[in-house]
């Protein structure tokens, strides 16, 4: 295949360029991803919306783009994303109830606009209120239904191999 | 070493026409026992090997002292990263300049200092003309000469580069700027 002839002349040098031109694309994207995370001072500064819990706010596959200024604080009605210890994945939820000290120290209770009842049933057993460390961030803006494409990602795990692996490979062969 | 089958490529692909050129150019001037210098390339490897380093000082520092106390190692790496991808922009742009090959012509005898041959080729997008650009470089003096040629006369209709007739217009460029010196 032509392809492959293509290859076959390349020397050492130039072999080395494609896996650095491979390495570089994702270094960039990580250190776009790092950039951002030091920006905005969110551990994770885009996230997806994964349940219809805050319907019609937003919908399951919306694109969330957050801020985590400590210096912002947080008030009640303003929609959070925030982690629960024990959990990998942060929840989108509104604040409904807050309890602030003189020194700044805040307790809240968050609630999906959809949802009939409080978090207090995901939160950690024990657990009463959210505290300011457990917010990943304060949403900012988004962007409706992109996000779905990282729902089907995490669906069917195959589809992330081979769309990634593709890229991966178009990217090893192609040369310049 | 080098493969002699002739360089096929798909006829609709201006990029790989221009690398097969490049490629074929390449080989005509190493058959006349010059010498590869790597520098231009090695320069630009060891740029690209320190960004995609600092990426990884940043992801496993991020990974070992989770954020925020990652935070000021992060700024330094993010940044540090960005302004190596300007340089190497600044690199492409200023020093390597389509130049594909750097060679060294050795004197025979060993006293005078090597005379720097440079190839360098462009080709306009969607344009079918492709430009092969020589420089010599002897001692104080620069002569450049390049010539225009359309790929339909180079390669067949399978798309296969016809050696025997790029090379004579290869030579006849070099020739035409080779140092009088030599005995004719």
């Amino acid at each position: 295949m032509d392809i492959f002839s293509d290859l076959r002349r390349l020397n050492k040098r130039q072999v080395y360029f494609q896996v650095l031109n491979f390495a570089m694309i994702i270094s960039s994207a990580l250190m776009i991803w790092k950039g951002l995370m030091v920006t905005t001072g969110s551990e994770s500064p885009i996230v997806v919306v994964l349940s219809g819990s805050m319907e019609p706010a937003f919908y399951r596959g919306d694109l969330l783009f957050l801020t985590n200024y400590r210096a912002d604080p947080v008030r009640a009605g303003e929609i959070v994303v925030f982690k629960i210890e024990g959990r990998e994945i942060p929840i989108v939820h509104r604040v409904i109830k807050l309890h602030e000290k003189a020194d700044g120290k805040v307790k809240f209770l968050t609630k999906g606009d959809n949802n009939e009842v409080d978090d207090r049933g995901l939160y950690k057993p024990g657990q009463l209120w959210v505290e300011r460390d457990h917010v990943v961030g304060r949403a900012r803006g988004f962007v409706p239904y992109v996000g779905i494409v990282t729902i089907l990602m995490n669906d069917y795990p195959k589809l992330k191999y081979a769309v990634l692996g593709l890229l991966g490979l178009f990217v090893l062969i192609h040369r310049e | 070493m080098e493969e002699d089958k002739p360089i096929k490529i798909d006829k609709w692909d201006q990029n790989a026409a221009r690398i097969a050129l490049d490629d074929a150019a390449k080989k005509a001037i190493l058959e006349l026992d010059y010498v590869e210098n790597f520098h231009l390339i090695d320069t630009r490897l060891v740029i690209c090997t320190t960004a995609v380093l600092v990426a990884l000082v940043a992801l496993l520092w991020d990974f070992l002292y989770p954020f925020p106390e990652s935070r000021p190692v992060l700024i330094l790496c993010v940044v540090s990263y960005f302004l190596l991808m300007g340089l190497l922009t600044l690199y492409a742009n200023f020093c390597e300049k389509n130049i594909f090959l750097v060679a060294h012509q050795k004197d025979p005898v060993g006293t005078e200092p090597d005379i720097v041959w440079t190839l360098a080729s462009t080709m306009i997008r969607f344009d079918k003309n492709y430009t092969l650009t020589v420089t010599v470089k002897d001692n104080s003096e620069q002569r450049t000469a390049s010539f225009t040629k359309c790929v339909g006369e180079v390669f067949d209709e399978n798309g296969v580069l016809l050696f025997e007739k790029f090379q004579p217009m290869v030579m006849g460029l070099h020739n035409s700027i080779v140092s009088g010196k030599k005995a004719q």
